[in-house]
């Protein structure tokens, strides 16, 4: 064993102008090269999975929208699911079509926000306001939609709880052709600038293999050249809809942001299938949720997102147990990714380009 | 009053460096004050810069409802915050605890235990316009007179 020269242990956090949540990541450097880094959480640890045993569906759905305000409209249609399975109620086509549009919406807010973030940190900040400008849009529509911006409640059992109105369809279709537009001149952009590449490509490298070992899910996952992560591919109503994984080979933080790129281009396109194949016919089919257990889980904006629930006759929730995506991807981030990073300043923007949600890590 | 604090006054109503701080929330009310920034409501044109760094802010958005990581470092932000300073609860979190104060949680609201609070701005989460209203209805009130009244 060879002896480690460390320099000094700079901790970067947990109150950060880079980052929107508090965690805490400690590098032994050497010089500005960063021999190693470790992550220190526990600033945001509520305890929602305690407090949601033992008590009804209809407390706990809610709940589960609060366990991430980013990616909530996944976490509501997880658990709605996962409650679905356990008490064999169906869903009406209509209503399964307008769960994966308000899913793919609130997928394309999570993606952009990242990239602003990202954009943000290596201090490119036109390009980060006009995605920011973007993502109100996004919001919008997702407002239209579902009557709420951050915390919609949009996905209940049999259904969902409003019907898409002719006019926000066309609104819909409009705004989607916007964005399209938009998105594919900032990805040009982003894909071109000199000065992006430079702060971006080769830096934070995880390979396909490092990922595989960390268990990496999601963008992060998908930049490493691993496209079957995706658990998308396993939901019936995407499988109907034609979807296939993006994927890229570099693995550096280019690659990732990259990535949420082609994947918002990719839900708009999903959004407009959606639209073309909506049926007419009732969005409630009604049901009651019984007593069962099931693991069941689904791709959030992150990555993969799991639930394992056990139920009551009344519906009361006994044993619940969340696995949220990011805390894979910190882990890949902070042993793979940070070690060997050039520079100190690096640091923050591949923590960011992993984009931890730490809200969701500690619940 | 002497045209020093007039001067004083005008210019900080005109100036608002704010940090904020999540002290336990479901990331709601942050991405709502990011959503700030945003060139639709654009926080800047009202001379409000966020920045997040305590030691230059007048201004500290308190977000969450406080969790135990935080038990001995809240306290410690706050006074590194130089004076006049006050502090802005944004969303339910940090002034009830919203849906997280049941039995068994692990957080301890309301943050105004804790940290003088000046103003709260319930929702969950509150909209950006919200936000920014109350930051900018603090400013006059806060820090008007403050060598006066100090």
């Amino acid at each position: 064993m060879t002896k480690r020269t460390v320099d000094v242990s700079i901790p970067v956090g947990p109150v950060h102008p880079c980052w929107k949540e508090p965690a805490r990541v400690k590098c032994e450097t050497r010089g500005e090269f960063v021999l190693s880094a470790e992550v220190e959480l526990g600033y945001m640890k509520k305890g929602i999975e305690r407090i949601m045993r033992g008590r009804p569906w209809q407390e706990v759905m809610f709940l589960a929208e609060r366990v991430c305000g980013i990616c909530s409209v996944i976490h509501n249609m997880v658990f709605i699911e996962a409650l679905e399975k356990i008490s064999a109620i169906p869903v009406p086509e209509r209503a399964a079509l307008l769960r994966v549009i308000v899913n793919e919406l609130d997928r394309m807010q999570s993606h952009i926000l990242a990239n602003f973030s990202y954009c943000y940190t290596i201090e490119h900040e036109t390009l980060g306001m006009y995605l920011l400008d973007t993502r109100e849009r996004v919001m919008d529509e997702l407002e239209r939609i579902t009557g709420a911006r951050v915390t919609c409640a949009y996905i209940v059992p049999g259904g969902v709880r409003f019907d898409l109105r002719p006019e926000d369809a066309l609104h819909l279709r409009a705004g989607m052709d916007a964005l399209e537009r938009d998105i594919t001149r900032y990805m040009g952009m982003f894909e071109h600038g000199p000065l992006i590449a430079l702060r971006s490509r080769g830096i934070g490298i995880l390979t396909r293999e490092a990922a595989r070992e960390a268990c990496a899910v999601g963008p992060t996952a998908r930049a490493s050249g691993i496209p079957d992560i995706d658990r998308r591919l396993r939901h019936p109503t995407y499988q109907k809809l034609g979807f296939a994984p993006v994927s890229r080979e570099e693995g550096d933080n280019f690659a990732r942001i990259m990535v949420r790129f082609q994947e918002v281009l990719q839900s708009i396109a999903l959004i407009r299938k959606c639209l073309d194949t909506l049926p007419e016919g009732p969005i409630r089919g009604g049901g009651i949720p019984g007593a069962g257990e099931i693991a069941y889980s689904g791709e959030a904006p992150r990555g993969e997102l799991s639930y394992f629930i056990k139920t009551d006759e009344a519906g009361r929730v006994v044993e619940i147990s969340i696995q949220t995506p990011s805390i894979m991807n910190i882990e890949a981030c902070c042993h793979y990714m940070l070690k060997g990073v050039a520079s100190l300043a690096d640091v923050p923007s591949t923590f960011v380009s992993s984009d931890p949600c730490i809200a969701c890590t500690e619940r | 009053m002497t045209m020093l604090q007039s001067l004083k006054n005008f210019v900080r109503s005109k100036s608002i460096h704010v940090a904020y701080v999540d002290v336990g929330s479901c990331n709601g009310c942050d991405i709502e004050v990011l959503a700030c920034l945003a060139p639709r409501y654009d926080i800047e044109q009202y001379g409000i810069f966020v920045h997040n760094n305590p030691r230059e802010a007048d201004v500290l958005l308190v977000i969450g409802a406080y969790t135990p990581g935080w038990e001995e470092k809240l306290k410690g932000l706050w006074e590194k915050i130089p004076d006049p300073k006050a502090a802005i609860a944004i969303g339910n979190c940090p002034i009830s605890g919203c849906l997280f104060a049941r039995p068994h949680t692990l957080v301890d609201p309301p943050v105004a235990k804790h940290i003088p609070i000046a103003v709260q701005v319930p929702g969950c989460p509150p909209r950006p316009t919200e936000i920014l209203s109350a930051i900018l209805s603090v400013a006059p009130t806060v820090f008007k007179d403050y060598e006066v009244r100090k």
